[in-house]
């Protein structure tokens, strides 16, 4: 009976104190080895930054406006593709439903937002509270606010109040109006962050972080960038009565004002993930050719600009082999176009070609160009408009006016690169183009097609999200009020019974939520904002109406 | 407990009456148990010699003193004690000795008694296994198990196996079993290429234009493989829950238990066989080769066969033969006994080398073990053992952009030996740009090289101590280690990269260590004489890390320029090219273009790894050997979960009844000869996969490098899978014993399934979720039937059959997850392993024919195709109705034939290869195309609904209009019902006479076989062989079996070879 007693006990007394050794050595393994459950925030920035233009990352590529831009720029008439009747020129959305690559298109900035800047802004936020880095906290708030007026812009209602939830199954979506309050709101919280000093602020952490932005780490240009979000976001609803003029100016004043300040992302331009994707080594617009709209502005063509030939033309679109400057109608092809006539693709190459070299390409279609993502020309246009629409129209023609120099400047200062060099705007050239009056009218004679459609050629490449909240708020075809022309001059959407055939006749206005997010977890959010309806791309956003 | 058992009896010696030490005179009787006499069993005293036998009628006498204790025994029976209690005359029944009586290893390396097992089990013997002479063990357990699905990726040489018991429980989880050698637990991994979200181990996901292969293209063995099958001396398949309920979760799926071979004697033996092998391709997808290639009738220079027919004597070329060679392997094995007194030892050494059918497809492994068994002399033995293997793997890329699909597409128009062109040229068939035209599958499997090469230690330790008669304590201490190399090279010039990218090649190093013991301590203990109580009380450690070093790059030409590679500013030619660094120098690629998985980037290796500590205890009681009842309990703590999740138990209990002794008028007449009833229920969990609990950064590519959060939102919150299980079944023997059945039914419910990496709205902040949602059920049949048909003394034959039913459905699932599958299996088209709620586990996905609410089909009004409904939905179902394996043996003086016919009836599968076919005009569905033919339908016009649809009558011509058969969904090319009967196995051996081979000095004994391989194949099928998977064994959950892509059938196998022994 003592043996079993004592047997017992040892039995026991090992497995007890095996036991004990034994979860500590479990425990030991439990947190995964290989890649951190936490990293440095300077070491998150760089990706959220990218997110901003086109991101890469191991897991999950190409999000971001660069790849929405290939379909909102057709719809703007940026660029349309060389054969006929591509339905994103014929304004139409993605009808894919399954699970392949082409259900997602226009949802690269859905993507950008909740996904690849999602959790990681979110991390930035709270890590670097944690660290007291207000200058990265700061930095994080006005990317998100980036990300909400991107998302709202480009789909209409978007999950808001439920976003960030990884416990939740179903999301409910929230209004446009409560997503541009939360923009400000972001940006305000930015503002507030950028402006703290001392604890773990550092100019030259926070560039650690954003070496590939050209804010780099200067606190006081973050700002002005914020400020540029606030400008645009007061500025979308200029069609509502509770616009406020004043805002927009009161944020354009303190935004981005100078070339200098100007925000780009970076590209380090040494493999495919750190190349533009708009360059001819990464190879995705191949098939996009300038329109016949941006053409015409340029060689003066268009009824605003009779006559006005703009030097800018040989810097943001292509020559054919005339040495002329023509481009394609979106869902024509190439039409009548003689092959002397017909413009060189992005990169250079002939019409014909869908391959070029990084050599021939300009501008934004450079391998390794600095992205624009707010620029001080972009915002001189914004307060123009805000002036205008408040009747001051002085000090309008001269945000106007200071766009246009601010632009060409841009152009000369970071986008002359493989611009024959006859073609470069020399300050006698700047000078003159300005002093046209048919560029630069009399105070009184400004009228919104020309700061429109000077913004449009300032933001051609780039600014395609921009400029299709300007179109939708002028509903593409807008007569300014007390006269009979067209806000947008000459601009022609393809002829109604032309347009995509789930439009139903109507012009694109949204494009639905990502597919492989929303399509197949949350169709209950979805019938709830008509978005299961197959025009529901052409259903009118709220920022636009009255 | 021995002075307590002296004690007990004194103290009842004191009460007995001294009369009882008197003589008396004992008469009885001798039955068998079906109460027939049985004479001459001899009947003897305990403790004396003297002793007397039964007569004809089963009658004895024998004078003996109360209390003695007689020994009742007869050849054949199995012996008897019993007590004398007064003068009363005896009855005994003797129960027959079989050899389904012998003990069999069960969980934990413990033998016990089939009476006692509360569950099934069965067993299969080394030699058969041996006998198939299948290199991959695994293979030769095909239709020799009941419940048993065995799964080959390809007939390549090398190809890895799954194996399933009873069907899938887990949807995300594997749903193989433990393989547990000699009481120690081995490795039986697959390099899954999926890195679990990148946060554990696993391949780069490849850029440059080859996204992630998912297991698709490219196979790895299963490293259970690495095992001789030579060293094997028998199997027990242990399926249920219950039966592996001391084995914790690791063995949910059941485990196959391992016996290896040892010397049975410390005399000098030597035993030597070998097998010569040659394989040949019989089975092949069927093609159409009637016109040349083009599109809607028109003549272009594409991979599409839609053009006019050939003209009359157009030169075609017989390509298949061009290709496939005629294989050959090679094995001899070697074992030797010998021994020093108490402590034998058994030296084995095998040698297997396989060239394939296909180019450059090879496999080899060689494998030398020493073991021993050393008694110490009362109290106990030791057993350590020790074994290296070594195999190396050439292989060749299979499915999505293998060899036989280029084959089944490459124009018979060209001669495929006289257009490969050499290592530096593609000669171009009708692209200039070599990586525009599609590989020549001669190119393919000569310039698209992969392969892996692993060394393997395994070192055991197996400890019996004996300290007192009551009291056993066991321990099995295992390690093993392997380290794996391999490569993967896709050409410069191949068709499945663009020429941008100059050649891709990914390098892999891994390594894996795995130490596990389990002590347990039995004791037993009977209380008067009809009580027998066992409690078992044991301990289990696991620790098993896998580490992998894995580096993808490209580039490793500089350029190519008209199809010219370059490389340093010359153009490579055959032989520089050959003088490039070889596939398995990872330097061969760009510096700047390698890519690297977390750690890697570093230099350093990813890891998993899994811990897990337990408990256990085993309570198991029995009445008079009649009714046996077992209780166990096990604890358990793994390192996958989080702490607050990390301990979990679970119970296990049965009990088995053996009816027939119980009543033994069943016996009578001689039909029935043993019956026991069965029963058992269990609860059991499932790990997930390390780190799915953690969400974790991955590499920012982009400009400013850094990290961002990978797709996966892993679930601090997780709990392991929990399954319950309860199985019912019997054992009956009939005929003396000569007819046997054993039939099971078992229920198992997973519920809390880990369903990993589902997808939400992004909402989350990420793309793939982790919760435990969802349930499956999974039920089944196993009726193992054995027959000894023939039993004279020539001529024996015995037969058995093994038979299972199994159904299963998902019971549960998110309630916004319409369909969830994992992506490996969306190997063509559309085609994936979807599951729905109240659907079965094991269905297939994909798009179908549109139909109106009478089914009928959908047809465009204005092209006269039929509309394609483009949405993932239940298009099949993979699960067979039955699958029976039919096994005879057949002995006839020194001759012996075995055969195994293995059928699988019923279960749908996906062709993914006609489908293939039938878009570039090769299948023998485009035969057929200048017939005009209205598809049977109504148009979808607004009408199709109403009471009145309108008919189609559109003609259409597929000569002129190929989308005809392009645009055909996934729906058409799920085979229904398709059922396979195959002869699996075959030999004849012949054992040479004992007279004949004593001429032969030192040889003992001798004996030659012929054993085939995969010879006849009765399918409705129209693919080469229906036995497919789209995925390696690597993949998890229920995998792609049933989906065929370019899948390489298994080829006929023609085996000679002699065994002898000296």
């Amino acid at each position: 009976m003592k043996k079993i007693k004592l047997f017992n006990c040892l039995l026991s007394g090992t497995i007890l104190l095996s036991v004990q050794s034994c979860s500590k050595k479990i425990d030991d393994v439990y947190a995964n080895p290989n890649a951190n459950v936490k990293q440095p925030i300077e070491k998150l920035l760089p990706n959220i930054i990218s997110n901003m233009c086109i991101s890469f990352t191991s897991q999950g590529s190409n999000y971001g406006p660069q790849n929405d831009g290939l379909y909102v720029g057709r719809y703007v008439q940026y660029w349309a593709t060389n054969t006929a009747n591509n339905q994103y020129d014929l304004m139409g959305q993605t009808t894919t439903n399954n699970t392949s690559a082409t259900a997602d298109i226009g949802g690269s900035q859905w993507a950008m937002h909740y996904y690849g800047m999602g959790t990681n802004i979110s991390k930035v936020i709270e890590w670097g509270t944690e660290d007291k880095k207000w200058d990265y906290v700061g930095v994080a708030h006005a990317i998100r606010a980036f990300g909400w007026l991107a998302v709202t812009d480009m789909h209409g209602e978007v999950i808001l109040k439920d976003a960030f939830n990884p416990n939740l199954l179903v999301f409910r979506y929230d209004t446009q109006k409560e997503v541009y309050d939360e923009v400000i709101r972001q940006c305000r919280l930015a503002i507030e962050n950028l402006s703290k000093t001392g604890d773990g602020v550092s100019a030259a952490n926070l560039a650690q972080g954003a070496s590939y932005f050209s804010l780099q780490g200067d606190v006081e240009k973050w700002k002005k960038f914020t400020y540029a979000i606030m400008a645009r976001t007061f500025h979308r609803i200029t069609n509502k009565s509770s616009y406020s003029a004043d805002s927009v100016i009161k944020y354009c004043n303190l935004a981005v004002n100078n070339n200098a300040d100007n925000a780009y992302v970076l590209f380090q331009g040494v493999s495919s993930q750190t190349n533009s994707y708009y360059g001819s080594f990464r190879g995705f617009i191949g098939a996009l050719r300038q329109t016949k709209f941006i053409a015409d502005l340029e060689s003066g063509l268009n009824s605003s600009f009779p006559g006005v030939v703009d030097p800018r033309a040989w810097y943001i679109i292509r020559e054919n082999t005339a040495n002329t400057f023509k481009g394609i109608r979106p869902g024509k092809g190439v039409e009548a176009l003689t092959t002397n006539d017909q413009p060189r693709n992005f990169w250079g190459g002939l019409y014909s070609a869908t391959t070029g070299t990084n050599a021939n390409s300009r501008y934004v279609f450079k391998d390794a160009m600095p992205w624009p993502v707010v620029t001080a020309c972009e915002i001189q246009f914004l307060k123009a408009e805000a002036l205008y629409r408040k009747g001051d129209k002085p000090g309008a023609q001269a945000a106007y006016s200071n766009g246009i120099s601010l632009n060409i400047d841009m152009l000369n200062n970071d986008y002359s690169s493989s611009v024959p060099v006859t073609r470069l705007i020399n300050p006698a050239m700047k000078a003159a183009f300005i002093a046209n009056p048919l560029v630069v009218p009399s105070a009184a004679n400004l009228n919104l097609s020309h700061i429109m459609l000077q913004k449009y050629i300032a933001l051609y490449g780039y600014g395609f999200m921009e400029t299709w909240a300007d179109l939708r708020r002028f509903h593409y075809l807008d007569i300014e009020a007390g006269t009979t022309r067209q806000v947008y001059t000459d601009f022609a959407p393809p002829a109604l019974a032309e347009l995509f055939a789930n439009n139903n006749q109507k012009y694109v206005y949204r494009i639905r939520p990502r597919f492989n997010s929303e399509f197949l977890y949350n169709i209950d959010a979805l019938t709830q904002i008509g978005a299961l309806a197959l025009d529901f791309h052409t259903k009118e956003q709220w920022f636009t109406q009255p | 407990m021995r002075k307590l058992t002296n004690r007990l009896i004194t103290l009842l010696l004191f009460l007995v009456p001294l009369v009882t030490q008197a003589q008396i005179s004992i008469s009885g009787r001798v039955l068998n148990d079906a109460g027939v006499a049985v004479k001459g069993a001899s009947v003897i005293i305990k403790g004396k010699t003297s002793g007397t036998k039964t007569d004809s009628q089963g009658n004895f006498t024998i004078t003996a003193a109360k209390g003695d204790v007689l020994i009742i025994s007869s050849i054949g029976f199995i012996t008897k004690q019993v007590t004398v209690k007064d003068g009363a005359a005896i009855t005994v029944n003797l129960n027959p000795a079989d050899f389904t009586m012998e003990e069999v290893t069960v969980a934990m390396d413990i033998k016990r008694n089939p009476r006692e097992l509360g569950y099934s089990v069965q067993n299969i013997k080394g030699s058969d296994i041996q006998e198939t002479q299948r290199e991959n063990f695994i293979n030769s357990l095909q239709g020799r198990v009941a419940g048993a699905t065995i799964t080959s990726t390809s007939g390549n040489a090398g190809a890895s196996s799954s194996i399933v018991l009873r069907g899938f429980n887990s949807l995300s989880l594997s749903n193989q079993p433990l393989f547990v050698i000699d009481g120690v637990i081995a490795d039986n991994q697959t390099i899954d290429e999926n890195s679990n979200g990148q946060s554990g181990v696993g391949l780069v996901e490849r850029g440059a234009g080859l996204t992630s292969t998912n297991n698709r293209i490219t196979d790895y063995n299963n490293r259970i493989s690495d095992m001789n099958p030579n060293d094997i001396e028998s199997v027990t398949v242990l399926k249920g829950p219950e039966a592996t309920a001391l084995y914790g979760s690791q063995a949910s799926s059941g485990a196959i238990i391992i016996t290896t071979r040892k010397a049975k004697t410390n005399k000098l033996g030597i035993q030597y066989d070998n097998a010569f092998r040659i394989q040949t391709l019989t089975r092949y997808p069927q093609t159409f080769d009637g016109f040349q290639n083009g599109f809607n009738g028109d003549t272009l220079s594409v991979f599409r066969y839609f053009g006019p027919a050939y003209a009359e004597g157009t030169q075609r070329f017989n390509n298949k033969k061009n290709f496939f060679k005629t294989g050959f392997s090679q094995t001899h094995n070697l074992g030797v006994d010998f021994g020093f007194k108490k402590s034998i030892f058994r030296f084995s050494s095998s040698v297997f080398d396989q060239d394939g059918i296909v180019p450059n497809n090879a496999y080899n492994r060689y494998s030398l073990k020493l073991s021993n068994t050393t008694q110490l002399g009362k109290y106990g033995d030791i057993s350590p053992a020790l074994s290296y293997m070594h195999t190396s793997n050439s292989k060749v890329l299979r499915s999505a952009g293998g060899f036989m699909l280029g084959l089944l597409s490459w124009p018979s128009t060209n001669d495929i030996s006289k257009t490969q062109g050499d290592n530096a040229t593609k000669v171009p068939l009708f692209n200039a740009n070599p990586n525009s035209d599609f590989d020549n599958p001669l190119f393919n499997v000569n310039n698209n090289k992969n392969g892996e090469k692993t060394g393997r230690i395994n070192a055991s330790l197996g400890i019996n101590l004996r300290p007192t008669k009551w009291l056993s304590v066991a321990g099995r201490f295992g390690y093993e280690t392997y380290s794996t190399e391999g490569f993967l090279r896709y050409h410069p010039l191949s068709y499945y990269i663009s020429a941008g990218v100059g050649g891709i090649q990914d390098n892999f190093w891994r390594k894996y260590e795995g130490y596990n013991h389990t002590i347990t301590a039995t004791a037993k203990k009977t209380v008067g004489k009809n009580f027998n109580f066992r409690v078992m009380a044991g301990t289990m450690w696991q620790d098993y890390e896998t580490e992998m070093y894995a580096v993808t790059g490209s580039n490793i030409v500089d350029s190519i320029i008209n199809g010219k590679m370059w490389k340093n500013g010359t153009i490579l030619n055959d032989a520089t090219y050959k003088a490039l660094p070889s596939p398995s120098d990872s330097n061969a690629t760009r510096v700047i273009t390698r890519n690297r998985l977390l750690r890697n980037v570093y230099g350093e290796y990813n890891q998993s790894i899994l811990r897990s500590f337990a408990y256990f205890g085993e309570f198991a009681f029995n009445y008079k050997n009649l009714v046996f009842l077992n209780y166990t309990h096990r604890f358990e703590e793994a390192s996958t979960l989080p702490e607050s999740n990390r301990k979990f138990n679970y119970p296990g209990a049965s009990i088995s009844t053996i009816v027939s002794d119980i009543l033994p008028f069943l016996k009578k007449g001689d039909i029935l000869s043993y019956m026991k009833l069965r029963g058992s229920v269990a609860a059991t969990a499932r790990l997930n996969t390390p780190y799915s609990t953690q969400s974790v950064f991955v590499n920012n590519l982009s400009s400013g490098g850094g990290f961002s959060y990978g797709f996966f939102n892993n679930n601090p919150d997780l709990h392991p899978e929990k399954q319950k299980t309860f199985e019912i079944g019997t054992e009956m023997r009939f005929l003396k014993s000569r007819v046997t059945l054993d039939a099971t039914y078992y229920n198992t419910l997973n519920k809390g399934q880990i369903i990993e990496n589902f997808r939400l709205s992004y909402g989350t902040g990420y793309v793939l979720n982790t919760q435990n949602a969802g349930s499956t059920r999974n039920q089944g049949v196993e009726i193992t039937l054995g027959a000894k048909v023939l039993d004279r003394k020539s001529l024996t034959w015995n037969m058995q059959f093994n038979f299972n039913r199994g159904w299963n459905k998902v019971v549960e699932l998110p309630k916004n997850v319409s369909l969830y599958y994992l992506s490996d299996g969306n190997v063509y088209g559309n085609a994936a392993g979807g599951i729905v709620l109240g659907g079965s586990t094991t269905s297939i996905s994909g798009w179908g024919y549109m139909r109106n609410k009478d089914g009928e089909k959908l047809i465009n009004a204005t092209t006269g195709l039929p509309v394609i409904d483009g949405n993932q939905r239940i298009r099949g179902d993979r699960n067979p109705d039955f699958s029976l394996g039919w096994n005879n043996s057949f002995a006839y003086k020194n001759w012996k034939l075995n055969f195994l016919w293995d059928s699988k009836v019923g279960g749908d599968i996906f062709n993914g290869t006609n489908q293939y076919l039938t878009t570039i005009g090769r299948s023998t569905l485009t035969a057929d195309r200048l017939t005009p033919r209205v598809i049977d339908g109504v148009l979808m016009d607004g009408l199709e609904n109403s009471a009145n649809p309108t008919r189609n009558t559109m003609a259409v011509v597929p000569y002129y209009n190929d989308n005809y058969y392009r645009l055909l969904p996934e729906e058409e090319f799920i085979e229904k019902d398709v059922y396979w009967f195959r002869l699996r196995d075959i030999t004849l051996s012949y054992m040479f006479p004992a007279r004949m081979v004593k001429r032969i000095k030192v040889v003992k004994t001798l004996s030659a076989f012929f054993t085939a391989n995969d010879v006849i194949l009765i399918s409705n099928y129209t693919g080469a062989d229906a036995s497919v998977n789209a995925n390696t064994a690597g993949t998890r959950g229920v995998g792609t079996f049933g989906f065929d892509y370019g899948t390489m059938p298994a080829q006929l196998s023609l085996n000679f070879g002699f065994r002898a022994s000296f």
